[in-house]
């Protein structure tokens, strides 16, 4: 494949970009939600939606679609900012993060357009896209694709091994999986709390096609997705081991546990908006709103 | 492979097995998965019939309840087939949340339930998933009392949008319902009427519910038996007209006592029209290896048992009344 065109690295760029704008916009609005987990993956998100995935927003159960299973589903706030970004709601629907019948905390394929299953507890996600994989291939769709995005921690799940087992018993290399390996859990850094280590050897023992990247490079990215799609499949599933840094773009949140499950307040959240379009070189932009306090929580005194 | 008829009646599972095979050649979207059990929960005569649509997962019980809800998503109608306990315990948050949360159209049969499994004991003897599948917001729930019963129930589960659980015993037992039977959600069914006392059974305990009236009958009592298979959504309106007639009444069912059937029915008394009532079925143990005969005596749920409790609880009618 010729590399990226620079508007189209440019597209890219601007999608992770704005990813993780509308993640930190959404959790500090909420007042909840999961910012470590979210600016990790924010790059894989931007080339699988902006530049790999075939997706239809005007007709988001479109059957000739790729499929994004998002087993992290905690990391909810990126894929719903990829989501908006890509038109399949509007962008004011990002301030209804965690509000009742709004973008639910974890996922609820039931109420957002673009969400593919409902999810929220850890190692299911893959068993699910198996079973998308299984079906495609008894529908005779050999076009589309089942990407399943992984945490890392999530990793120490004994179903998610059920499910590497059963992919490459299947043989089903229409199946991708994609590992944000970036190294940190809700309390620590996942070699010391369960290492997953050595990772590359585990799923190839597994019977999966392993591929390598820096989960922050779009183009190495773009690269990597256009080979397991096109070159690699050869009846085994596919594992890209994408290597990020948890909280990527925001100093404070990088390599940082604390920021696994942590709402920024407004103040911060606007500190960390104006760091991250200095980060990409864009004119200073805050949070958009500070001046909109919201009403503290009043059952039983509050939180 | 033995066929059903009236003098030599083939065990629920077998039945289960056949069924599945007649549902299959209707729909062609439904699919059999199973976790290395297939001829213990007889989904092999659907494996023998459509290897095509027969998925062996192996010994994986969330990852077969997690690949049913992908291929749920993906238009087919799955059957996960495994044993209850696995089902409702090994692989319940697969079953809650990638499943019941979404709504998905996963037809669940938990097999073994109960007392009579096989020898297995304990670990295999479901009691518990009555109580667990009823918790579950989007899930139905039926307990067939024959295997005329189990048939209409899969019937209309398969017609029904959404992921449904229904038990399928390991044993024979009489015939209740013709072949033309057909199964309701929400709907009981009278299958003798009385002015005494209503026994109201579920799954195979509404067999000995009618053995009971018999024992109850020689003694001069009218009882009424009732038979709920659909314990969710359940047949409010019957309980309370029949309990509101009756006085009151004995719940039987093949499973824990706790939060399982007879709380189902005590809830709607309770909220309805309250009167005495007494709970057949597990109390708070655990359910052991033994012969079936053992089990139903150490655990008091022969009709015997069933006609003493409505002694007890016509005794605290007329205690109230007086």
């Amino acid at each position: 494949m010729s590399a990226l065109t620079p508007e189209k690295k440019r597209e890219l760029e601007e999608a992770a970009y704005q990813i993780r704008r509308l993640s930190i916009e959404m959790i500090t609005y909420a007042k909840w939600g999961h910012p470590g987990g979210s600016l990790s993956m924010a790059d894989i998100l931007a080339v699988l939606y902006f530049q790999e995935m075939n997706t239809d927003p005007k007709n988001p159960k479109w059957e000739g679609r790729d499929r994004l299973i998002l087993s992290k589903a905690h990391s909810s706030p990126a894929l719903y900012a990829a989501l908006t970004l890509k038109g399949f709601y509007p962008r004011n629907d990002i301030y209804t993060y965690c509000e009742p019948g709004g973008l639910e905390g974890h996922t609820d394929m039931t109420r957002t357009a673009g969400i593919e299953s409902s999810g929220g507890p850890l190692g299911m996600g893959l068993s699910v896209a198996v079973g998308c994989a299984y079906g495609l291939r008894l529908k005779e769709n050999s076009r589309s694709r089942v990407f399943c995005l992984l945490g890392d921690g999530e990793l120490n799940e004994g179903n998610i091994w059920e499910a590497a087992m059963a992919a490459a018993h299947y043989h089903l290399d229409n199946l991708i999986a994609v590992v944000d390996y970036n190294k940190v859990m809700a309390k620590g850094f996942v070699w010391d709390l369960m290492s997953i280590e050595p990772l590359v050897e585990k799923w190839a023992a597994f019977g999966w096609d392993v591929l390598d990247v820096d989960g922050h490079d779009l183009e190495a990215l773009a690269a990597i997705f256009y080979r397991a799609r096109w070159i690699q499949p050869r009846g085994k599933p596919i594992v890209v081991i994408g290597h990020t840094v948890k909280g990527r773009g925001i100093e404070m949140a990088e390599f940082n546990y604390k920021w696994h499950t942590h709402a920024p307040e407004p103040e911060i959240a606007d500190a960390m908006l104006r760091e991250l379009s200095h980060r990409y070189s864009r004119p200073e932009l805050g949070y958009s709103k500070l001046g909109d306090p919201r009403e503290k929580e009043s059952f039983y005194g509050g939180e | 492979m033995a066929e059903n008829s009236p003098s030599h009646p083939i065990e629920m599972r077998d039945a289960f097995g056949q069924m599945l095979v007649q549902l299959g050649k209707e729909y062609t979207h439904m699919l059999v998965l199973d976790a290395d059990l297939h001829t213990s929960s007889k989904a092999g005569y659907f494996k023998a019939a459509f290897p095509d649509r027969f998925l062996q997962v192996g010994i994986a019980e969330q990852n077969l309840f997690g690949i049913s809800a992908g291929l749920a998503l993906e238009g087919f109608i799955p059957f996960p087939c495994t044993f209850a306990s696995f089902a409702t315990r090994r692989a319940l948050d697969q079953v809650a949340i990638s499943i019941c949360y979404p709504g998905l159209n996963v037809k669940i049969p938990g097999s073994y339930v109960g007392l009579p499994t096989s020898r297995a004991g304990t670990s295999h003897n479901c009691i518990e998933d009555i109580a667990v599948i009823r918790s579950l917001p989007n899930m139905r729930l039926a307990d067939p009392g024959d295997n005329a019963d189990l048939r209409a129930i899969m019937h209309t589960a398969i017609e029904t949008d959404g992921p449904v659980y229904f038990r399928v015993t390991r044993y024979t037992f009489p015939d209740l319902f013709g072949a033309d039977h057909r199964f309701e959600w929400g709907k009981g069914e009278i299958l003798r009427s009385g002015n005494d006392v209503t026994l109201f059974g579920t799954g195979m305990m509404t067999s000995l519910c009618v053995n009971a009236a018999i024992l109850l009958e020689k003694e001069g009592i009218d009882a009424e038996v009732v038979h709920l298979a659909s314990i969710k959504p359940i047949d409010q309106e019957l309980i309370a007209t029949s309990a509101g007639k009756t006085g009151c009444a004995v719940s039987a069912e093949n499973a824990s006592i706790i939060g399982g059937f007879g709380s189902a029915v005590t809830e709607v008394l309770a909220e309805t029209y309250p009167v005495p009532l007494a709970r057949i079925g597990v109390r708070d143990r655990f359910v052991t290896s033994g012969s079936i005969g053992d089990l139903f005596r150490i655990h008091g749920m022969l009709p015997e048992d069933i006609a003493r409790a409505a002694h007890t609880v016509m005794a605290q009618k007329t205690g109230r009344t007086a």
